[in-house]
């Protein structure tokens, strides 16, 4: 450790902790307060303190948006991980196949998705999954006649579907890389004693292979969990967490940051109810800060037993 | 470990000790047929592989594909039902309109512009702080960096009012600045970790012999350490880097259009180009192409340096 004086010290740290308490901290404050308080649009004025009310409303109303939210989120988390994972797995275990020829071009042609900046795909996506001019119906109709094709940004599966498949083609490629990276460090003798064993290739690839993978994957889905979670960007400007079904219920793909910004800036809430979305944000902030912590925790662990 | 392949090698003794046992004769049919089996099999698995990988090539490069077919499809070629798939008389046009009528080259520089901001003020702020929290012990640091990891948990999205507010009375509304503010505040924390991780790494003795020479903290701080760090700061910086750079909510809150769109980022931009009802696809498709060129051509030069980790990938969002 070095000695230092305490102004020295202090120097160091103030651009951080200006920067930090301004910045971060002091809008997490303010929206805690906000959600005490009754503020909305209209009484922006003379609003005042009323406690955990916002609280009540949100967590035991019954049909509350919270839980329709928030499990429309989780549902695409876990269906989007775990395609990430098969997708990347099924990617990575053929490119590394020794017989495959022209490896680097094969990379590369996976790779692409992952140089595209991502808001550019969703919005290029979008397009493709035009009702009436993406390619995605046009050819759905060259194939079943001119009254296929699938509704896919006016119903609500559709929809779902088409973000999911968006989200699966923008970070496949990255899972891809890293368990192709964890398969390379697979001792081959490994693989060749189950062989001798009698082990057929199945055999092999689930017990011997997998077990010494998760250590590598079980960070990557704990963050790409996290991050799906908070997906914003892709599955906002594909539909706007639409399609809404009815006026007072948050659209089918409006998961938690979507609803969230909806009730703020979005084109269809006419007098915004500050204090409650404010709530609302803090029960995720809980929720996201335990996972945090959590994964933080687990991670810990897990990578010890990796090296042993 | 060392069991299992101490099993398998006595096993295969074993196997061989069999086979010798046989006939020789017989032996050798046995071996002929399962080869035979063995080759055929695996022609068929490796069939499947390629034809898995050609399925997921498809897959990667449809959308690329389709979007440069379309930015060379002039006037109304797209709205129509039927699927084509090379443009009927390509022309260049809708990049001739992309420079010329579409503020496209602001966009672009706007979002270099904040983004390099953020970049540069992340990296000095958290240079210095993680430098502080790795090498000096003062009251209040154990608490700090727990401070700093439930603040990471907490996306600015979540406090959309309160950074209106924050930036309105800063005057920095509708300013790129006030996004540089923001993003940078969304990036310090990572940056500070990251580094902090890498300065633990490093043995104080280093700057401690530095000082004995005479050297201040911030002599040893910017001629010993930072040359060290170099490996942290480039990843940091592209995690920085790309903070904003796709970014669309906090973006849309800052920066309303001015009548020529042009004090907006890319990602606004393009946006704003779907309108609901009947989008210029020829215009946004040459735009969308314009933008990510040079970006896919970069990636394909930088990807051979993360062959297998790619951690620094991880950043993307």
């Amino acid at each position: 450790m070095l000695k230092a004086k305490r102004a020295t010290i202090f120097l160091y740290l103030l651009p951080l902790i200006a920067t930090i308490t301004l910045i971060n901290l002091w809008p997490i404050l303010y929206t805690f307060y906000l959600s005490l308080t009754n503020y909305t649009l209209f009484n922006s004025d003379n609003y005042k303190l009323i406690g955990l009310g916002n609280y009540q409303k949100l967590i035991f109303t019954a049909n509350s948006d919270l839980f329709f939210v928030i499990g429309q989120t989780l549902l695409y988390v876990a269906i989007c991980v775990a395609l990430f994972l098969i997708v990347g797995m099924a990617s990575a275990l053929a490119l590394n196949n020794p017989k495959i020829k022209g490896l680097a071009i094969w990379r590369v042609a996976l790779l692409v998705p992952y140089a595209v900046p991502s808001a550019i795909s969703a919005l290029v996506w979008k397009f493709l999954f035009n009702d009436d001019f993406g390619p995605i119906n046009q050819i759905t109709r060259l194939f079943f006649g001119p009254n296929a094709g699938v509704p896919w940004l006016s119903a609500p599966w559709g929809t779902f579907t088409a973000v999911v498949i968006v989200n699966v083609w923008l970070t496949y490629p990255f899972f891809m890389v890293v368990i192709l990276g964890a398969l390379q460090s697979v001792p081959q003798e490994l693989n060749e004693a189950a062989r001798v064993d009698g082990a057929n290739g199945l055999q092999r690839l689930v017990r011997v292979t997998f077990p010494l993978l998760w250590p590598a994957i079980t960070p990557v889905i704990i963050l790409s969990a996290i991050t799906t979670f908070q997906m914003f960007n892709t599955v906002y400007l594909i539909n706007k967490g639409g399609p809404y079904t009815s006026a007072d219920k948050p659209g089918f793909t409006n998961f938690v940051m979507i609803y969230e910004y909806n009730n703020i800036l979005g084109a269809n809430v006419a007098n915004p109810h500050y204090a409650f979305i404010a709530a609302f944000a803090i029960v995720l902030f809980i929720i996201l800060g335990s996972l945090t912590f959590l994964s933080q925790a687990l991670a810990r662990p897990r990578s010890r037993e990796g090296m042993a | 470990m060392s069991e299992q392949i101490i099993k398998a090698s006595t096993s295969s003794e074993a196997v061989s000790a069999g086979a010798l046992a046989g006939t020789r004769q017989h032996a050798r049919e046995d071996v002929h047929v399962t080869t035979m089996r063995r080759r055929v099999v695996s022609g068929f698995g490796l069939a499947l592989v390629y034809l898995f990988l050609i399925a997921m090539v498809i897959f990667s490069l449809f959308p690329i594909y389709y979007v440069v077919q379309a930015s060379l499809a002039g006037g109304q070629n797209l709205y129509t039902t039927d699927l084509h798939i090379l443009p009927a008389q390509p022309t260049f046009d809708n990049y001739i309109y992309a420079f010329t009528q579409l503020p496209i080259l602001a966009w672009i520089g706007n979002t270099f512009l904040i983004c390099t901001a953020t970049t540069a003020i992340g990296l000095i702020f958290s240079l210095t702080g993680a430098y502080a929290l790795s090498r000096f012990r003062f009251q209040g640091r154990e608490m700090g960096l727990g401070l700093l990891l439930a603040v990471q948990a907490f996306p600015a999205l979540l406090a959309l009012p309160a950074y209106y507010l924050l930036l309105n009375a800063l005057g920095l509304i509708n300013n790129l600045i006030g996004l540089i503010l923001i993003y940078t505040a969304g990036t310090l924390v990572f940056g500070c970790w990251n580094l902090k991780g890498y300065y633990d790494t490093l043995p104080v003795e280093l700057e401690q012999a530095a000082m004995l020479d005479g050297a201040s903290i911030t002599q040893a701080f910017i001629r010993v350490t930072l040359p060290l760090v170099t490996p942290a700061i480039a990843a940091s910086a592209i995690f920085m880097f790309l903070a904003g750079w796709n970014e669309y909510a906090l973006a849309n809150l800052v920066l309303n259009s001015n009548a020529t769109g042009s004090n907006l980022t890319f990602v606004l931009g393009l946006f704003g180009l779907q309108g609901d009802f009947r989008t210029p696809w020829g215009y946004f498709a040459a735009c969308s192409v314009i933008i990510s060129v040079p970006l896919i051509l970069l990636f394909l030069y930088i990807q051979r340096f993360f062959q297998s980790g790619l951690t620094i990938g991880g950043v993307k969002g």
